[in-house]
């Protein structure tokens, strides 16, 4: 049986929207209840993915999460495609939590810029078997051979019959599901990388689009939890008497992670949050202070597990006529999407029903289930549109704690944090201090050496499995958890987010030695847009750019020199060169900097041009060329890229979280400021022609963006900066 | 209390310190306004008070008294676009979309005092809003778009059939979003 029909047929109420909910099981039944359930409504539910609705339009289930990548667009794309209908015809619908949905890192989840990637395969053989369905049951009433039939806008034809897939469907769900349904070939798309037009724009245009934000359950009441001053604390004691006499509360109670303010109305626990008071505990990061963990990681004189060691750079580095050396640090980072965390639950019994905007609905289940007690399997997430993740949307501690609310009140309970609260509970991009030395000799690169410092992602799971993070469950210990420490785990490299895009890296240093340390703290760090490439990337791209100024070449030229002639990175650098118009005297007043990396498949390359004005670095222009294989949106693609570029951007000038004696400093966006409007420079993206199938776009363009403005203001002042944010490093150049 | 919304007058039962923000959102039932940081400081709360843009999360109802309030439901007719609505589709402005309903509110009341702004305008006017995607250089060339559909120099859409995008897997309705009518 092929995948395809294998999970033809599922348990019911798993699908979102409530257009394919079909109580039907997979196995031998299968083919009857497809037929009965045809019979009965018109609808053909060829597949989890697929269904032909009676009036002909398409319902197409997608199992990501739409975080403003595309998603929804694009697999929009790849289902017309294969169905050979306009876009237009295409009703997109949300997958709920269910095992079948679980696609990447045996999770249901969206990130590692993989939806694109995913679903060009999935999508498509979807789509295709559903087609091949429709042609066979067409082609069988007219007693012709099916390879003889075509499809065009919605109908199969052949010679003078044509038959509208509105008319076929309880034929096709005759049909057996096909092993392997031919895709077309990329010579015959007719959408694929020429669809620009997103399904999603209309709706966030006119206010209509539905966050986690704008959800209403009957009966539901409002939530806003008061969290410590220090990550973790736990209420001592609470005085609530005035807060629970304002009309409209419900109650106001201690939990483990803060104080609970529940009323009918959000504004009225909002308004009545500030008659709370609270004596806190001591919190788990009690006397956590940044600059003395950077210092710490700067002075960590151990070597460190070896990750790569080929060649022999100390040799090199011994023998080198010049030798360069030093550490690239960058520091904690908030994601601070634009919609504040929040979630809505309904806890009833042994269940938990949740509406929520998450990037990971398996995770909200085993947050959620664990902190009632109940099975993950009895937790519903639906999941709704969401305002920015950038990762921080696949950790469900607000959905944990509504879910606790719920069950206290007794009540659906939507519970919305505030601001602050985003910025400061935690889960944060790691710091670094990568140490690097360089050995050039003759005007080449001999040899190189990098020690990656940072806090560990793996630890900071390791510790949300033993209920060590005080953000998460008791007891948080599930499949996933499990499953993704044994795939980030491994004795022979350490801390994977520590060395991403260092080991593996495409230069061929003659010799390389790399090490990491993992540095641990109980404030929970996590995935951050690029993950450990924000930082790797900067270390290396900088890294390289001092190594050709110490060999006195070009940094084009030495990149060029340490990798594969005719590669990926060759054919972008290229690109960028001609783009860019490298190699020309930038504008008087103008530094121009270039960077590349490796990141989730797909390379990019960008050339940032700046200027200093007023003592401020400001980035007026930025080139980029990426490879991420077929295009399938390519303006999407573009708007991935310009969107990475910015988001970091935002975090390489001016973005830290700094943590003095537990608190955290930075409580919003004035003290935390991402890129404003007059500052957002000009962003000029190619992508290149490929036949590849797609890898990366959502995060790829992050990485090179730091280390491309960090090489301009050397090339423009020949100061360089080896510290993020790069314009207080400016600003603090002539200080020890 | 009695506000004006999207020309509709309605009785609303709030302490006069209430936020315009909660009001709209949980009274009112318009939920396209969005709630981003509670300090005026990103714009996404943007609405109208009088034609001029204020950030609803910091105004105070009882401050708003009988002045005309326009949300982002009612900057166009039923199934029509304004022009800035247009224009952001065109130029595939939103991402994840939760700034746009502040940067279109934004955008509008730049055009009618600066019919043809430059960028320089264009930032001035747009750098109290925030987006976290991305969409700055966007919206820059949204906003020149736009002030060609309204100078006549672009054609307007003709009114479109809302396409499909997908309600989330809400089972019930969000709030109603349409105001009672003026009395009581």
């Amino acid at each position: 049986m092929s995948e395809l029909s294998r999970r033809g047929f599922l348990q019911g109420a798993l699908i979102g929207g409530g257009a394919l909910t079909l109580a039907a099981s997979c196995g031998g039944g299968a083919g009857a209840r497809r037929i009965q359930h045809a019979d009965q409504t018109g609808e053909l539910v060829a597949n989890l993915y697929i269904s032909v609705k009676p009036d002909g339009r398409i319902a197409l289930v997608v199992n990501k999460a739409e975080i403003g990548q595309g998603v929804t667009t694009a697999y929009a794309t790849l289902a017309a495609e294969e169905l050979s209908v306009p876009i237009d015809r295409i009703d997109v619908h949300y997958a709920d939590s269910h095992p079948e949905m679980r696609t990447s890192f045996n999770m249901q989840i969206t990130g590692g810029s993989t939806s694109t990637k995913e679903g060009f395969a999935l999508v498509r053989r979807a789509a295709a078997s559903a087609r091949e369905m429709l042609i066979a049951a067409a082609a069988a009433s007219w007693h012709v051979p099916a390879r003889e039939c075509r499809v065009e806008g919605g109908y199969v034809i052949h010679g003078s019959n044509k038959a509208a897939y509105a008319d076929l469907t309880k034929l096709a769900a005759r049909e057996s599901v096909p092993a392997k349904p031919r895709l077309k070939p990329a010579k015959e798309f007719t959408l694929i990388g020429k669809t620009d037009r997103r399904v999603d724009a209309r709706a966030k245009v006119t206010g209509t689009a539905q966050y986690g934000i704008d959800v209403h359950v009957p009966d539901m009441v409002h939530a806003f939890v008061i969290h410590g001053p220090v990550y973790g604390a736990r209420p001592d004691k609470i005085t609530a008497d005035a807060a629970r006499a304002r009309p409209g509360v419900i109650d106001v109670f201690p939990f483990r992670w803060g104080v609970a303010v529940v009323a009918e109305k959000y504004w009225q626990a909002l308004a009545a949050s500030r008659d709370v008071q609270v004596t806190w505990g001591k919190g788990d990061i009690a006397g956590l202070d940044t600059a003395e963990m950077m210092q710490a990681m700067r002075a960590y004189d151990d070597s460190g597990a070896e990750v790569v060691d080929e060649g022999n750079a100390g040799k090199a580095l011994a023998r080198a006529q010049t030798k360069i050396g030093g550490i690239y640090e960058a520091p904690y980072l908030a994601h601070a999407p634009m919609e504040p965390q929040n979630a809505t639950v309904s806890v009833k019994g042994k269940h938990a029903e949740v509406w929520a905007p998450t990037q990971c609905p398996t995770l909200v289940q085993a947050g959620v289930g664990h902190a009632l007690g109940i099975s993950d399997d009895n937790v519903l997430v639906h999941t709704t549109l969401l305002g920015g993740g950038f990762g921080r949307r696949a950790i469900p501690d607000a959905c944990a704690q509504a879910a606790l609310i719920s069950k206290h009140v007794k009540r659906p309970v939507k519970l919305i944090w505030s601001r602050e609260s985003d910025m400061t509970q935690g889960f944060y991009r790691p710091p670094y201090a990568v140490k690097f030395e360089g050995a050039v000799k003759d005007g080449k690169v001999t040899g190189a050496r990098m020690h990656s410092i940072s806090q560990s992602i793996i630890l900071s799971s390791k510790d949300m499995a033993s209920a060590a993070i005080p953000g998460m469950p008791d007891g948080l210990k599930s499949k996933f958890v499990d499953s993704m420490l044994a795939m980030f785990s491994t004795n022979t490299i350490g801390d994977v987010f520590a060395t991403e895009g260092l080991r593996g890296t495409p230069y061929k240093f003659p010799s390389f030695e790399l090490t990491a340390s993992p540095v641990h703290t109980k404030l929970p760090v996590a995935a951050w847009r690029s993950v450990g490439n924000s930082v790797t990337g900067f270390a290396m791209e900088s890294f390289v750019d001092e190594l050709a100024h110490a060999a006195k070449r070009d940094p084009l030229e030495l990149r060029k020199q340490l990798l594969a002639p005719d590669s990926r990175q060759t054919r972008v650098l290229d690109a960028l060169a001609t783009l860019s118009k490298w190699g020309t005297p930038p504008p008087k007043g103008v530094g121009r900097g270039l960077a590349r990396h490796f990141s989730f498949e797909s390379e990019v390359a960008e050339v940032a041009e700046v200027e200093i004005v007023d003592d401020r670095i400001k980035v007026r222009r930025v080139y980029c060329v990426v490879d991420c294989g077929i295009a399938v949106n390519p303006d999407i693609v573009r708007a991935q890229l310009e969107g990475g570029i910015i988001f970091g951007l935002s975090a390489a000038l001016d973005q830290e979280i700094t943590i003095v004696d537990g608190v955290v400093q930075q409580t919003n966006f004035d003290t935390f400021p991402p890129l404003r409007m007059f500052e957002a420079p000009e962003i000029i993206v190619q992508i290149l022609d490929s036949d590849r199938d797609p890898t990366g776009v959502g995060e790829p363009g992050l990485p090179p963006i730091a280390p491309a403005v960090a090489n301009a203001v050397f090339a423009l002042t020949g100061v360089r900066l080896r510290r993020m944010p790069l314009q207080r490093a400016w600003n603090e150049r002539g200080a020890k | 209390m009695k506000l004006v919304v999207n020309g509709k007058a309605i009785e609303v039962a709030v302490p006069a310190d209430t936020p315009l923000l909660w009001v709209l959102r949980e009274e009112v039932g318009l939920t396209g306004t969005k709630f981003g940081c509670g300090k005026a400081m990103c714009g996404a709360c943007t609405v109208h008070v009088d034609g001029q843009p204020k950030r609803s999360c910091v105004v105070a109802v009882g401050d708003v008294g009988d002045k005309a309030i326009t949300t982002i439901e009612g900057l166009a007719a039923e199934a029509a676009l304004h022009p800035v609505q247009q224009a952001w589709i065109e130029e595939n402005v939103p991402q994840c979309g939760y700034c746009q309903s502040g940067q279109i509110m934004s955008a509008v009341v730049l055009l009618r005092a600066r019919p043809r702004p430059t960028d320089a305008e264009i930032d001035d006017a747009m750098s109290a809003n925030l987006c976290r995607c991305g969409t700055y250089p966007r919206i820059r060339k949204a906003v020149h778009r736009a002030a060609d559909i309204l100078s006549g120099q672009a054609p307007a859409a003709a009114p479109a059939a809302p396409s499909a995008p997908t309600a989330p897997t809400t089972p019930a309705a969000p709030a109603a979003a349409t105001p009672a009518g003026g009395k009581s």
